[in-house]
């Protein structure tokens, strides 16, 4: 698949990330799963430290969130910004060179963090080495991004630009100063800013380059101009806004200074702006195009994101507050939530992306649109019942803390949730290969040369006209 | 810049028009960047060490900070352990703040006792129990023996074993673990306090064990222990503590069966602290909420002539899954060598103090 290391051919790093990007989503998933399993099994892999849940569970956070889903909206982004700005990348050599960087990064913090070698903040364990590669191959990515958007030959700014270029401004701010591996932080302080970083990649890189994609996905495909330019802008703006502090509302009854976490509350439950005004975009531009679903499938890849955007952006600021945050917090349900973002939405999100990016790319009809609907279905179902068990997990341990019951006493009632967890894990890790499997498939093909046929290429069964 | 400004206008449109909002967004962030992240850190806002913060660094004798040759602080055992702690991961799972509204986990833990730790184990989910005010709760070996085959302790646990760990390691971590919370009752100001709120976590649940202990290998005690065993254990665990009362037909989780080897390692300590604690995740109930700490010893007196030497009497009792239940009972050869280097330095050194006892 990899032609030439340092390729100058146009598209390439795009490619490159992307592709890297599903190989790092079987292996974080396999993790994942493996970790999943070991909740109903306990000794399913007893003295092997490298497979002890607590050593998979930062492995399969890391190698999905930095493996999988930033290198696949990277990809995605590397292919999206050029197209808006009607330009070429300032540099496909350098993009190249970054997903080396980051490749080299992804596979060395995990064997570091398989091995105990870690810093041990939640999604900052990858050790110094590490985190330094990282920074090198996002500013360089970034500086590409912002040479290409000087480069542009249109004038106005499409909402896309503005949410994908937000990210790549403050990704790079918000891993140093989350990283601060040189920066000795003592006690609380170094809980504040844990979550302080570790919110914010979530909301000013995730959400941020998972919202410009599908701003850039909706209109591309159903054909149709974005519904409101001005709400569009109104929702970047707020977003940019309201979600830096929001991190301080994981530690709401911890000794924390009050007035964090009151600012901390009051900006979570802002959020909701942003999320409706987004929402309410992608919605309204949909409106007469619905009947897409059944025929498109980046389409309804993106919009099962849109969908699962709604939930969990509806749970975010709902549990953030004082009142349901003392009932919720520390059960499962917070792990139902943090999946919905992430698997449920950007995942789709990005997944939508490359199915409609890489036929333009390469000029490839995909293999089969069977195995994408298979994918589709399988993700989908094993999402589900992954959330919805967590869900009712995490009530039913909140409502046993509630009345006093010791944390102990959950043995005998989770295990059923937990095993439907694992069953869903299953689900959607086969999902995974097939997705990989039907890439790989549609790469050895030969590539379509005409325009006439790429058009055609999307996964579109049924012609409309 | 400057070169992007001279570009021709149709090829380039340059950064024209977009340097105000792009200081809008560097300047927002910044102000956010500020509020929440350096203002809390500024030295003049940082909470001080409370009196009941761990140093988890060796000190030398002038109270400076002992420092290795690459000027590194030297930690001491429990500051090792918390590395293992942290490498190990086990925040993911135990948080270590106790909540206004959290029972059984002790009284709360304030900023300034923090002050020593980096980086932060404060966790964010609770699939095991809040680890703030542990230290003290349990027997050193129940821990070592606990993270090696947790659910031979607590049954119904999901918690890895932690078996691959080096004897050193599980002595580092569970030093570690009997600092959390003991900062607060070594303080004598605060043991009233503490002892009413939290009882069971104080050195007074030994302390108080000892009150009328009786000689625990006499005969006269098994006696007496054999009759409490049959008022209020065997309608689970059967006259002879087989495992096979008749109330243990209807039980997901089986009653014990003591005539097992197993319970030969069992300390004096053991029988009496699980007698006391119950066994969480089972119908066991916590016997010290009914029986004074002197029938418990009685108890631990008849228990403790119950486990056999090689097999036990008959096989457990019409278990749901047998082989799982045998399998996850079975003890690896490690524990029983510790267990037995430990039984036997106490018959060593234990035959003098034997007769003190017996004059209670």
């Amino acid at each position: 698949m990899i032609r030439r290391i340092f390729s100058s051919e146009d598209g390439s790093a795009a490619k490159f990330f992307m592709f890297s990007a599903i190989v790092w989503l079987i292996v974080g998933m396999g993790a994942g799963l493996l970790g999943a399993l070991e909740f109903s099994f306990p000794d399913l892999t007893k003295g092997v430290a490298q497979l002890s849940f607590t050593r998979l569970r930062p492995v399969h956070v890391n190698t999905v969130a930095f493996g999988w889903l930033s290198m696949a909206s990277i990809g995605a982004c590397l292919y999206i910004i050029p197209a808006l700005c009607k330009t070429k990348l300032h540099s496909e050599k350098l993009a190249n060179f970054s997903c080396y960087l980051w490749n080299i990064g992804i596979f060395v913090g995990m064997l570091t963090l398989l091995n105990g070698y870690t810093e041990g903040r939640e999604y900052a364990e990858y050790r110094e080495p590490i985190d330094i590669l990282f920074v090198v191959a996002l500013g360089s990515v970034s500086y590409n991004l912002f040479r290409t958007l000087l480069n542009r030959t249109v004038k106005k700014l499409y909402v896309s630009v503005w949410y994908i270029m937000g990210a790549f401004f403050w990704m790079p701010i918000i891993f140093i100063v989350g990283n601060r591996t040189f920066v000795a932080m003592e006690g609380l302080n170094d809980g504040i800013l844990n979550w302080f970083y570790g919110h914010n990649i979530l909301g000013m890189w995730f959400t941020v380059l998972g919202v410009g994609i599908a701003y850039y996905m909706l209109p591309k495909m159903s054909g149709k101009p974005i519904w409101s330019h001005s709400l569009s802008m109104f929702g970047f703006w707020t977003i940019a806004f309201f979600y830096a502090p929001t991190g301080t509302h994981h530690l709401l009854q911890s000794p924390v200074p009050e007035w964090l976490k009151a600012l901390a509350v009051i900006f979570s439950a802002a959020l909701v702006i942003p999320v409706i005004s987004v929402l309410v975009n992608f919605y309204m531009t949909m409106k007469g195009s619905w009947w897409m679903l059944t025929t498109n499938m980046p389409i309804r890849f993106v919009l099962t994101g849109a969908f699962w955007y709604l939930v969990t952006c509806l749970q975010g600021p709902f549990q953030a507050t004082r009142g349901v945050n003392w009932y919720i917090h520390f059960t499962q349900w917070v792990v139902g939530h943090a999946h919905a973002a992430l698997l449920g939405t950007f995942t789709f999100f990005v997944i939508g992306a490359i199915y409609y990016g890489l036929q333009r790319l390469t000029g490839q009809r995909i293999y089969s649109v069977r195995l994408v609907k298979w994918h589709y279905w399988l993700l989908l179902i094993g999402f589900f019942l992954f959330f919805s068990s967590l869900t009712i997990g995490g009530l039913q341990q909140a409502v046993g803390w509630a009345l006093g019951y010791p944390v102990a006493q959950w043995g005998l009632v989770l295990p059923p949730m937990w095993l439907v967890r694992s069953i869903g894990g299953v689900l959607m890790f086969l999902s995974s290969c097939l997705f990989g499997f039907n890439i790989y498939m549609t790469m050895r093909e030969k590539p379509i040369s005409s325009e006439l046929e790429i058009k055609v290429a999307v996964p579109i069964e049924g012609d409309s006209k | 810049m400057s070169e992007d400004k001279n570009s021709n206008e149709n090829k380039s449109v340059g950064a024209k028009g977009y340097i105000l909002p792009a200081i809008v967004v560097a300047f927002s962030f910044a102000i956010i960047y500020t509020v929440v992240v350096a203002i809390p850190n500024l030295p003049s806002l940082k909470s001080e060490p409370s009196k009941y913060a761990m140093e988890y660094v060796e000190k030398q004798a002038d109270g400076t900070i002992k420092r290795d040759k690459k000027g590194l602080p030297v930690l001491n055992d429990a500051g090792k352990g918390r590395a293992i702690y942290v490498r190990e991961g086990c925040f993911y799972c135990h948080s270590q703040f106790v909540r206004p509204q959290d029972r059984d986990f002790g009284s709360r833990v304030h900023a300034g006792d923090y002050a020593n730790e980096t980086p932060n184990v404060l966790g964010t989910s609770r699939t095991g129990p809040d680890l703030s005010n542990e230290g003290g709760k349990l027997p050193d070996e129940w821990h070592i023996g606990h993270l090696k085959n947790p659910r031979e302790y607590n049954p119904g646990s999901i918690m890895p074993s932690f078996s691959y760990l080096s004897d050193d390691d599980l002595g580092y971590l569970v030093s570690y673990l009997q600092t959390l919370g003991r900062k607060r009752f070594d303080d004598p100001e605060n043991r009233h306090i503490y002892e009413a709120y939290y009882p069971e976590a104080d050195e007074a649940f030994w302390h108080a064990s000892e009150h009328h202990k009786p000689n625990v290998d006499s005969a006269a005690a098994a006696n007496a222990g054999a009759g409490i065993f049959r008022q209020n254990c065997a309608v689970c665990h059967g006259l002879n503590g087989l495992g096979n009362g008749p109330n243990a037909l209807a039980m997901a989780k089986k009653p014990a069966n003591f005539s097992r080897p197993y319970y030969k390692a069992y300390s004096d300590k053991t029988w009496y602290w699980r007698v006391a604690e119950g066994v969480p995740g089972s119908r066991m109930p916590r016997w010290k909420l009914k029986l004074e700490p002197e029938q418990m010893w009685y108890l631990v007196a008849f228990l403790k002539t119950l486990p056999q030497d090689k097999s036990p009497i008959i096989e457990p009792y019409q278990t749901i899954d047998s082989e799982a239940w045998q399998s996850q009972s079975a003890l690896p050869e490690r524990i029983t060598d510790n267990y037995e280097k430990l039984a036997k330095n106490k018959k060593k050194g234990g035959k003098s103090s034997k007769g003190g006892h017996g004059g209670h």
